[in-house]
């Protein structure tokens, strides 16, 4: 197994370099002129050269290139372009708010996902399967920031019961320490901004968790189905076992093996979701971060988040991998 | 039963206690996050409606007007050669650190602005930022400058020494960028002064929570009109449905970046309101000369003739829009009345075509060098004040110019790839448009016309044109500047030289109990005047 996991490990190695050569390569390759860009309609040439010099834009390619990676090994992401500040620190300042947005988003797909597509697969073809399937294709087809926005609208403005976004009411003065607002609020003991910065996390979370709730249900339902044509299913059942003996302790342990693929593969998606998501909720992580950087063309920020993301989706994935083992006694690395 | 009356009270306490507390924070959705809380060094109005909080400047404008009046300087006199100018310092006023607001901390701001040696002016350059507006306003650094001298005649006597007259002198002092900034403040804090801002203005900066909001408190000691509310919360709500939705719910009291549909759903709605910042912004056709048959003005003329600008403004620019008639816009005071713009004429427009040889319409064009290609309008990617939606714009005009038989292709490109072509003048007729920083009519027709035939206005060379406007640069008589400035608004549109659209008043939304908000043009409003009733 350690073995196995080193070599799996080491794999990952020409992943994030041909990752670091895509992000760096996309910046030169999109059209127009940082420099002209940032200064805008007003820019003197003048001014565009000098720029671009600071920026590093006017040497060779792959000058730009292993001076790129010379600084990411040693953690520097660089400083934005627009605002001056290194790319790493606030990169580490934004991520908590979306690991906390992700996280709610991923333990409500699988909180839901999981059940609802248990129940699907044992009543086959029923009406709670039909509605859920059409649910489930429906929550795939939708674009997070329609229903960020449906949502928004008839919770927060309509019935106002919910905020629209942000993580916390304008009102409050709390200072949490990790940026983690809730566990800050735990630690803290602070249930009142506990509470608010919960129900400001719903709207979001639920808005984010469509897709991937779609998808664990779908695969859920799919592959506990299968399993229950299996013989040794039949077997159990001729055992007189109980049904939900049948379908939890045998079927389910097997089934889950490609949901917990499937979830591991939705952590890429929910991190690109998240940036629709939280800029639609004016939620200060590292998707409005990223998009205000699009926008405003700061490369550095756009190059230092896109690589974090990809080396975190590869890392996950290579989590998930690794527990399959865990979660099957029958796969032996050797 | 007495337990029930104690409950009672304490919730209508509890209740009273939550609704006092929030009348007393201004909550205003901004469309983005500010650059940073450095005036000097910054140029987005995001940042600057902020900054405007925190401090003031040596004058401001008045009202909703782009007159100047005194602020931290009382009064002011100029040299009869238009050189030097003096001014008399309010006394008694302190930067929110507690350090005392007087002549030497405003020749220290000058020194940073314009000396490159200036320790705070060289370490910002090397974090990468730039004085970019001093720069512009004021002929560039050290000698390159306009300024020649700046010193303290007293303790709160202040001369500033120029090297030739500039009119528009005091209108650039009461642009954002030139507030007066602590000293002692940028001393302590260097480069991360942006994000420790401290001046003298009627806001304290209490919190910078990145992407989310700007925290600001009333500063009690406040030399001009007391803060009426205690806190000011600005939201950085990226998108524009959803900050209108944050509006509806009550989450803010206001917002910029209102969407032209949603002006009228929100003069439909009871509790809210509409303010039209005046106009300051003009949205314009130009032609590449390029082009052989953009150098004759009758064809010019024909386009002027041939676009209802009526029509456009009043389908697309919901209801804030005006057809303009010229470069300035209204509140200008250079601008020309007795302009009055290109009536709607196809006729008109089929005549001049005619007249000019192209009976047959135009659609196809020649370049100087003897290409022909078909010709293409090109129209902006991106939303600006003066084009809120630039593709039905485009479209709109490009139908009024098929109606006169002049046939366009339509194209745009990417925002950066569209101001890069424009740059290098490679467009032949294409949309942008203009907002105007300090209410000076300098500000609008110098930059585009005062250097003929550079290719980032299509070549356009008007040199009658250009030597008006260096004539009023010249002078610091308002009246004889007016003067010319209308003179060159005539000679402008008598050559059709560039086609004038629409000028527009962004629209602004508030809940109905904000009260005492003053719409500016350049977009510099202050907060101490709001209230909540």
């Amino acid at each position: 197994m350690t073995g196995y996991a080193i070599r799996r490990g080491l794999t990952v190695i020409p992943v994030l370099v041909g990752v670091s050569l895509l992000v760096f390569s996309f910046v030169h390759l999109i059209p127009g002129d940082p420099a002209l860009t940032m200064l805008g309609e007003r820019a003197t040439p003048e001014k565009v050269t000098e720029v671009r010099a600071r920026l590093g834009l006017d040497r060779p390619l792959w000058e730009q290139y292993l001076l790129y990676v010379r600084k990411v090994v040693h953690g520097d992401l660089g400083v934005s372009i627009v605002r001056g500040d290194p790319v790493a620190t606030d990169l580490w300042r934004r991520f908590p708010a979306t690991v906390e947005l992700a996280g709610a988003a991923m333990i409500l797909a699988t909180v839901i996902g999981v059940p609802l597509g248990v129940v699907c697969a044992v009543r086959r073809n029923s009406l709670i399967d039909s509605l859920a399937r059409v649910g489930a294709l429906t929550g795939v087809s939708m674009p997070i920031f329609w229903l960020g926005l449906v949502l928004a609208w008839i919770f927060g403005v309509q019935l106002g019961l919910l905020p629209t976004g942000f993580r916390l009411d304008s009102e409050s003065t709390f200072k949490p320490v990790t940026n983690f607002v809730i566990l800050d609020a735990l630690v803290q003991r602070q249930w009142a901004v506990l509470g608010d910065a919960l129900r400001h996390l719903i709207l979001p979370a639920v808005a984010l968790a469509t897709i991937p709730l779609a998808v664990i249900t779908r695969m859920t339902r799919a592959s506990l189905l299968e399993e229950l044509t299996r013989d040794y299913i039949r077997t159990a059942r001729a055992k007189g076992l109980s049904q939900l003996a049948v379908i939890v302790r045998h079927g389910l342990g097997n089934a889950l093996l490609p949901v917990l693929t499937v979830i591991g593969l939705q952590t890429g998606r929910l991190l690109a979701g998240a940036i629709l998501t939280e800029t639609i909720f004016s939620w200060p992580g590292i998707g409005l971060w990223v998009y205000e950087s699009i926008e405003s063309r700061d490369y550095a920020i756009v190059q230092g988040a896109t690589l974090f993301i990809a080396v975190i989706v590869v890392v996950v994935n290579l989590a998930t991998d690794l527990l399959y083992a865990v979660a099957d006694p029958r796969i032996k690395y050797s | 039963m007495r337990l029930g009356r104690l409950a009672c009270f304490v919730a209508l306490v509890l209740q009273v206690t939550v609704a006092s507390a929030i009348a007393q924070t201004f909550v205003f959705g901004a469309q983005g996050e500010p650059v940073q809380l450095d005036p000097a060094v910054i140029t987005d109005g995001i940042s600057g409606r902020i900054t405007r909080q925190i401090y003031d400047g040596l004058v401001k404008y008045k009202g909703a007007t782009t007159e100047v009046e005194p602020s931290l300087a009382q009064s002011w006199e100029v040299s009869p050669d238009g050189k030097v100018w003096t001014f008399t310092l309010r006394r008694n006023v302190k930067f929110h650190d507690g350090t005392p607001f007087d002549a030497k901390a405003v020749v220290w701001n000058f020194e940073r602005w314009w000396k490159t040696s200036h320790p705070q002016h060289d370490n910002q350059v090397k974090a990468g930022q730039t004085f970019e507006y001093w720069e512009g306003q004021f002929g560039g650094f050290d000698d390159k400058s306009i300024v020649t001298k700046v010193e303290a005649t007293g303790s709160h006597t202040l001369r500033v020494t120029l090297k030739d007259p500039q009119a528009p002198f005091l209108a650039n002092l009461a642009m954002f960028v030139f507030d007066i900034a602590s000293p002692a403040a940028v001393e302590k804090w260097g480069t991360e002064f942006g994000k420790h801002p401290v001046g003298t203005g009627a806001y304290k900066f209490v919190e910078w929570k990145p992407n989310q909001e700007v925290v600001l408190e009333a500063n009690p000691d406040y030399w001009g009109v007391k803060p009426k509310v205690k806190r000011v919360v600005v939201r950085n709500i990226k998108d524009n449905s959803q900050r209108l939705g944050a509006l509806k719910a009550g989450e803010i009291h206001g917002m910029e970046g209102l969407n032209p549909d949603d002006v009228a759903v929100v003069r439909r709605d009871p509790n809210l309101q509409v303010l039209l910042r005046p106009t300051n912004t003009t949205g314009y056709i130009a032609f590449n000369y390029k082009v052989k048959e953009f150098q004759d003005k009758r064809v010019r003329q024909a386009f002027a003739y041939a676009i209802n600008r009526g029509a456009i403004v009043d389908a697309l620019y919901g209801g804030t829009g005006m057809a303009a008639t010229q470069f300035q816009p209204p509140p200008l005071w250079g601008y020309n009345k007795d302009v009055k713009g290109y009536e709607y004429s196809p006729a008109k427009a089929q005549d001049l075509l005619k007249e000019a040889g192209l009976s047959g319409g135009l659609s196809t064009i020649t370049w100087d060098d003897g290409k022909k290609e078909p010709l293409v309008f090109w129209y902006m990617s991106r939303s600006r004040p003066y084009f809120p939606s630039p593709k039905e714009i485009g479209e709109a005009m490009a139908v009024d110019l098929a109606k006169v038989g002049i046939k366009a292709q339509l194209q745009t490109a990417e925002w950066a790839v569209y101001l890069d072509k424009r740059k290098n003048g490679q467009m032949p007729l294409y949309m942008l448009g203009w907002t105007g920083d300090n209410g000076d009519p300098d500000n609008f027709l110098c930059y585009f016309f005062c250097s003929p035939g550079v290719s980032r206005e299509g070549f356009y060379a008007n040199q009658p044109l250009a030597d008006v406007l260096l004539r009023a640069q010249k002078l610091t008589n308002q009246a004889e500047r007016a003067k010319l400035y209308r003179q060159a608004e005539q000679i402008l549109h008598d050559d059709a030289g560039r086609l004038f659209i629409a000028n527009n008043q962004p629209p602004l939304a508030f809940a109905k109990k904000v009260k005492g908000y003053v719409t500016h043009p350049t977009g510099s409003e202050y907060f101490n005047t709001v209230e909540l009733q």
